[in-house]
């Protein structure tokens, strides 16, 4: 491993992944910050944010990509891989969910919903062990909503419990290289996805992406390895 | 730089499965992982000659792609006997020293490589203590025959390392003298080349019975919880 860490962020436009994006580029033992999200003026304004704070020693490389389309995110992969070596920290926080009750659940939601949250994490993580990297550690973001399923969120409930549950597989089968997995589940958190989950809800008045993003650099930090060993709540 | 010879070849007919042991899996793993894994980061080896029983090349060279091993990997058919695969192994072998290792002891790790690596003589094999008495017996009177120094017997474990050279001349050795070896380090002194030995780990498991597999994934896990 270089001595300046790599790390990746996935869904890093906003919330939660921009944040814990910002936490990592203002680090000086790290070398560069990939960030992935789907191309949105949204992403265009964070790339510009993380630019901005950066500190000397980071490059923030932008990657534009759907992690629902699976071959996109193999190649995705691929590029990353070649481009800029191995990953060092990998955070799998980009979400999606349309939250529905049972009788109005349109199954290609439904199916999005587990390629972003579920599939699309493995995918990154099996694709770069394929092209040879290895991890220090990964964070995977869950919920507590995978933790006790709620009505009306079938859909996100499900793909965040199978995170959970990949996670600790994750954590057993890498500790072959030495690497730590780690999983995070986020309460009440004044994100875009939490807007739609409970629209009414007043976001000042709940955790903050900030957080949720401090915890997940301690995570990937050297204290880390005392608390990675089960899923991390982190909630209000 | 080292050859790494790894010896996964056994018929693992002591296991009772319906495929040979080293894809058997420990903790969820084909047990051939741990060794392929503990050795790419070893950067003193920088080839891995690998055989593969009868049949199951094909298998064999799924695992190493799909863990993507990046030190080169050679592949031979295993032998009729564990020392005719190594003498087959030894072929193929590119540098003028080879580590032995076997796929079925896989809590070998990285360190332990390098510390056999590191020992200053050409020919040296882990070897652990033995920590309970034993005795030399006719098994055809099933009488006890006299008396073993346990401080001056040792457990024979692998990996072990050789000059090829001397390891080459040991199995020239024994196939002149018609005679068969189940392991090297004695095979190696038994041809009169001096063979040295640094303490290994009881940890250090051959796992060969389903019972191996549960301690094996025990030992993996550590120690348990509580101060």
């Amino acid at each position: 491993m270089s001595e300046q860490r790599s790390v990746m962020v996935t869904g890093a436009s906003k919330g939660i992944g921009l944040a814990t994006a910002e936490r990592f580029a203002r680090r000086d033992d790290v070398g560069q910050v990939v960030v992935v999200a789907r191309d949105s003026p949204a992403f265009d304004q964070a790339v510009a944010r993380l630019e901005a704070v950066a500190s000397p020693s980071v490059k923030v490389w932008p990657h534009r990509v759907d992690l629902a389309d699976r071959a996109a995110t193999l190649a995705l992969v691929d590029d990353v891989y070649a481009m800029h070596g191995n990953v060092d920290v990998l955070v799998n926080n980009a979400g999606y969910t349309r939250p529905e009750p049972i009788h109005q659940i349109d199954f290609a939601e439904f199916e999005r919903t587990m390629a972003v949250n579920l599939y699309a994490p493995f995918t990154v993580v099996q694709g770069l062990l394929h092209a040879g990297n290895r991890f220090e550690v990964v964070v995977n973001v869950a919920s507590t909503a995978g933790m006790n399923g709620r009505s009306g969120w079938l859909t996100y409930s499900a793909s965040k419990a199978a995170v959970i549950n990949m996670s600790e597989v994750m954590r057993e089968e890498l500790a072959i290289y030495g690497t730590r997995v780690a999983c995070v589940s986020p309460g009440r958190c004044a994100t875009d996805l939490r807007r739609a989950l409970a629209p009414d809800e007043d976001p000042a008045t709940i955790m903050q992406p900030g957080d949720v993003a401090a915890a997940i650099e301690m995570l990937a930090s050297d204290v880390g390895r005392f608390v990675d060993s089960a899923n991390l709540v982190v909630r209000q | 730089m080292y050859s790494l010879v790894l010896l996964n070849g056994g018929s693992g007919t002591r296991m009772g499965a319906p495929r040979p042991k080293q894809f058997l899996k420990v903790n969820g793993i084909p047990i051939l992982v741990y060794s392929l894994v503990a050795v790419d980061a070893v950067p003193e080896i920088d080839q891995i000659v690998l055989n593969y029983p009868e049949g199951w090349r094909a298998d064999v060279e799924k695992i190493v792609h799909d863990y993507a091993v990046r030190t080169p990997v050679d592949l031979v058919p295993a032998g009729a006997t564990r020392q005719e695969s190594v003498a087959r192994a030894l072929e193929l072998v590119a540098n003028d020293d080879v580590v032995l290792h076997e796929a079925a002891r896989p809590l070998v790790g990285p360190g332990d490589f390098a510390r056999l690596i590191a020992a200053p003589q050409r020919n040296v094999s882990f070897m652990a203590p033995i920590p309970f008495t034993v005795a030399p017996v006719d098994p055809e009177t099933g009488t006890v025959t006299g008396y073993l120094d346990r401080d001056r017997l040792r457990n024979v474990q692998l990996p072990q390392k050789f000059a090829r050279a001397d390891l080459e001349k040991a199995h020239a050795y024994a196939a002149d003298e018609g005679r068969s070896y189940t392991e090297d380090a004695t095979l190696v002194a038994a041809a009169g080349l001096s063979v040295h030995f640094i303490d290994g780990a009881d940890s250090n498991i051959k796992v060969t019975t389903p019972t191996d597999i549960h301690l094996a994934v025990s030992l993996l896990h550590g120690s348990d919880d509580g101060e």
